[in-house]
């Protein structure tokens, strides 16, 4: 699988990105930069209780103070609820609040200072509610219902609901308690994760301007165009095409602005107030009330034979969705794979659930299935192995899936890199030696992931100075996607990188995407623009050989020329006469990555039942533990990854480096403390994100076994890096010091308390 | 009687010199150094997050030294030499550090890195020659999430070593 790949001119080279000039010197327009003449600035105010009826609203003071240009309440504005699998939100609560952080009212008025001080003025009395805040709590028959009026809101089909239960997923395949039996031996664990922040540094904001009374554009933080522009559509009852969803810039997502931010507080208040509006969450609202990664319950119960290889394999991961169903469901669906892992599994059950709470609903985060239950089942992998007294890379060399195996959800196997990426990650770390001094210790952990499907869509457009123009629907959220993608399309065009403009983030003039999400941005884009490169590539040289009278087989394609022997025409040239002749030289193209087979029958209520272009990742880390102070100091971090072709390498260590230390923080940091469903920790530094001085330099290796599916081999590769890191982390410093971590995050507290 | 009113503060004219020029603007007692470069000079370059001194994306430099705008009331900067991201290319060429940040691939997002590379500015003239591990300590006052910090230890690396060869 690892034959030299062919050289290319573009593609496999480390090329600086398209966007980054405008990036070093401060030009690029970010979501945040964005203004318009008149605008307002809109605020909200938010339930201080978890659970409670709304007794009493009173905006009338609060109208008349000075700067203040309209006030958004449930009652004064008919609003539809929404949400992408459960209609559970509502914009501004009618007659019920079910989380803390919960909106209430908007204000938009000439400053935001001015919008503060509106919101101190509105009055609002409470009749507190019982509530529940414990996932597993809240699945018992006798608890608070946190909707009681669950059946009446509209579900998705593959939803399986009953009370706080908002989602259930299921594998299960061979006979998993005759499998325990058949064991040498079983063992069972529970695993606890916290919730944490995508840690954007660009807090969500949008800026709303109606154009009329049914028509409306929101300039925003959005990676999802057009799943964004429908959410908007279906609150405020509006062909979809009536909402303009544009991104001027974004400052990170991970996930976290997936779903909808601002921008509809921002178009109802834009609404009212009949001027254009903007609201940005402060740094308090990203804390306390932004779309966390949900925490995570995990149990689980594994049965091996002597050699330590799998019997049966049986779990459950609990997410808590929070108030509001979110992403929970999705979530919970997708972890069943993870909680799985990459190994050969005999006989298995394998559940998911998602539970509604009073706590902040949560969302998407990064592989947001992916480090919960992956601590889970890494970090009973190296228990089993200390037990059996095994090399915890020798267990997983037993165990993992390799080509031609069928995994979990019944698909088969190609293309697998893991053994590769465990020899390599070993061997980096110096994997023989585990213990190197007291104190000291280095662990490892592999998993899997999925290049997520969806469309993209891509128009190409010859220009008259001979470069092209590619317009396609996904934010560039800094990964590089774009520019990698825009490296395939000038590969195939016999261009430069910087001959490609791209044009993309805006609802009305690219086509459709499935979004800048599940590790498919570069995957997607790039194979429905090359598919589009080769249609306009066709046309050229048909207009070219007409213009040369030559024969199209007989013409050649080189420095931006068709050559007919001595006798050429440019891409400029050919541009400018089919300009003047027949309305230029386009060329559009669709792409969906094939559907890849699976066991029906293995699965239940499951969102991704198959798993397309397959990533395989491993982690090694060597960390020394301060037992005194229960310090956690990271030496090493290895990162191997099975990305089966690198576009732009550079880019892709970035997100391998940048996705490892965001686990880390996930490992060792980070946690949105709630007690009762209040946040306790709403600032950067009580909620603590790795700087430069917390981590080590990444060390990355590439390993290609290449898909057929991807552009040039390429897999998707940026959400796996994130997955690993807690049990790669908890793995080592078990080794270290022996301690063995069952709740993350790994803080000195847990490492010194018995 | 709950009253939600409050005297606002006036304007008052105040004399900024930013990335070498002079301005005059208008500034509330309680605008901050980020406000009046954001909103009156339409300085958007240097970037607005927690608004709280604790995440450095809005890092400029006042009188050489590095401070977080956000935090740093804009009378205080009268008299000032304040240079910002816009002011450290020389027309069309970049900044060493620029330069740096975009060969190594240091740049994803880009958000953080206005803030990041004037924290390198910053730090550099007080250790031109520095460690990786002295970078490391020099930039800690700026968060990025995108990077894993990684290449922009390499690129300030770099950029040390092309400023101190000329």
């Amino acid at each position: 699988m690892n034959a030299s790949p062919p050289m290319y001119d573009v593609v496999g080279k480390r090329l600086n990105r398209l966007d980054g000039a405008g990036k070093v010197t401060g030009a690029a327009v970010y979501a945040s930069d964005f203004s318009l003449p008149g605008m307002l600035h809109g605020r909200i105010l938010r339930s201080p209780h978890p659970h409670a009826k709304i007794m009493r609203l009173d905006a009338t003071a609060a109208r008349k103070l000075p700067g203040v240009r309209a006030i958004v309440t449930g009652a004064s504005q008919k609003l539809n609820r929404f949400g992408n699998f459960i209609k559970d939100f509502e914009v501004f609560a009618t007659d019920r609040v079910y989380h803390i952080g919960q909106a209430i009212a908007g204000v938009a008025a000439d400053s935001e200072y001015a919008a503060e001080q509106a919101l101190k003025a509105i009055e609002v009395e409470y009749e507190p509610l019982p509530a529940v805040f414990d996932a597993i709590d809240a699945l018992a028959q006798d608890a608070a219902l946190v909707h009681p009026e669950w059946q009446n809101l509209k579900a998705a089909p593959i939803i399986n609901r009953d009370g706080n239960r908002c989602g259930r997923t299921v594998i299960k395949f061979g006979d998993v308690e005759q499998g325990f039996r058949d064991s040498y031996r079983v063992y069972e664990h529970v695993f606890r994760t916290s919730p944490v922040h995508a840690g954007y540094t660009e807090p969500r904001v949008a800026v709303a301007q109606w154009s009329g009374p049914d028509q409306a554009t929101v300039w925003c933080n959005a990676p999802l165009l057009f799943d964004t522009q429908s959410a908007l559509a279906e609150i405020f009852g509006l062909p979809a095409s009536h909402i303009r969803v544009v991104v001027p810039g974004i400052g990170g997502g991970f996930g976290g602005k997936l779903r909808l931010g601002m921008e509809h507080y921002a178009m109802a208040l834009a609404r009212a107030a009949k001027r254009p509006v903007r609201v940005m969450s402060t740094s308090e609202e990203e804390l306390t009330a932004a779309l966390f990664r949900q925490p995570a319950t995990i149990e689980l119960k594994t049965g091996v034979d002597r050699e330590g290889r799998i019997v049966a394999k049986k779990g459950r991961i609990v997410v808590d969705s929070g108030a509001c169903s979110g992403s929970g469901p999705l979530v919970a669906s997708t972890a069943t794979m993870i909680l799985a892992g990459p190994y050969r599994i005999p006989n298995a059950e394998i559940e998911g659930v998602a539970v509604y709470t009073n706590n902040h609903p949560n969302g998407s985060v990064r592989a947001p299935s992916g480090p919960m239950p992956n601590f889970a089942t890494e970090s009973q992998m190296d228990m089993i192995a200390e037990d059996l007294g095994l090399d915890p890379l020798e267990i997983r060399m037993r165990n993992i899936l390799r080509e031609g195996d069928i995994a979990v959800n019944g698909q088969k196997m190609t293309s697998v890199g893991l053994a590769e990426c465990l020899e390599k990650a070993a061997a980096c770390i110096d994997w023989s030696q585990r213990k190197p001094e007291q104190s000291r210790g280095k662990g490892l952990a592999c998993g899997w992931w999925m290049t997520s499907r969806g469309s993209s869509g891509a128009y190409l457009k010859l220009m008259q100075d001979g470069t092209l123009t590619m317009m396609v629907g996904v934010v560039e959220m800094g990964t590089g996607a774009l520019t990698g993608a825009a490296q395939v399309v000038a590969e195939e065009m016999g261009m430069q990188l910087f001959d490609i403009n791209v044009v993309s983030a805006d609802s009305l003039t690219t086509p459709y995407d499935f979004g800048s999400q599940g590790s498919r941005t570069m995957f997607a884009v790039a194979n429905a623009s090359r598919e589009a490169a080769r249609d306009l590539l066709t046309k050229m040289r048909t207009r070219a050989a007409k213009a040369l009278g030559a024969d199209e087989g007989a013409l050649e394609m080189r420095e931006k020329a068709f050559w007919n022997g001595e006798k050429k025409i440019t891409f400029a040239e050919l541009a400018a006469q089919a300009n003047a002749a027949v309305g230029g030289l386009i060329a559009e193209a669709t792409y969906i990555a094939p559907a890849v087979e699976h066991g029906a029958a293995r699965v239940q209520n499951h969102f991704s039942p198959s798993w397309p272009s397959p990533s395989f990742h491993v982690h090694a880390t060597d960390v020394s533990v301060d037992e005194v102070l229960g310090e956690v100091t990271i030496n090493r971090y290895v990162v191997a990854q099975d990305v089966g072709y690198a576009i732009n390498p550079t880019y892709l260590e970035g997100q391998l480096e940048g996705g490892a230390v965001q686990g880390v923080g996930q490992a060792l940091f980070e946690e949105i403390i709630m007690v009762n469903g209040q946040v306790q920790n709403g600032n950067l530094t009580d909620y603590k994100m790795p700087t430069s001085m917390d981590v080590p330099p990444i060390e990355v290796i590439l390993v290609t076994h290449p898909s057929v599916a991807g552009p040039y081999g390429a897999k998707g590769v940026g959400e796996p890096p994130s997955i690993q890191p807690p049990a790669a982390v908890a793995n080592a410093v078990a080794a270290a010091c022996g301690k063995r971590i069952m709740q993350l995050p790994i803080t000195a507290e847990k490492i010194l308390m018995d | 009687m709950r009253r939600g009113a409050v005297t606002v503060s006036k304007m008052k004219e105040l004399n900024l010199k930013v990335n070498g020029e002079q301005w005059e603007v208008q500034a509330k007692d309680f605008d901050t150094l980020l406000d009046v470069l954001r909103r009156e000079l339409a300085l958007t370059g240097t970037k607005s997050n927690c608004l709280e001194g604790e995440c450095g994306v809005c890092a400029v430099l006042v009188n050489g030294r590095v401070v977080n705008s956000c935090i740093l009331l804009a009378a205080q900067c009268e008299g000032a030499e304040i240079t910002t991201i816009e002011g450290m290319a020389d027309g069309e060429k970049l900044h060493a550090l620029q330069q740096s940040f975009l060969d190594r691939g240091a740049v994803q997002c880009g958000y953080c890195i206005p803030g990041m590379i004037m924290s390198a500015a910053g730090f550099l003239k007080e250790n031109p020659s520095p460690t990786p591990d002295e970078i490391r300590e020099g930039l800690c006052g700026t968060l990025c999430r995108c990077t894993g910090y990684t290449k922009i230890v390499e690129a300030v690396h770099e950029a040390a070593q092309n400023m101190s060869a000329k």
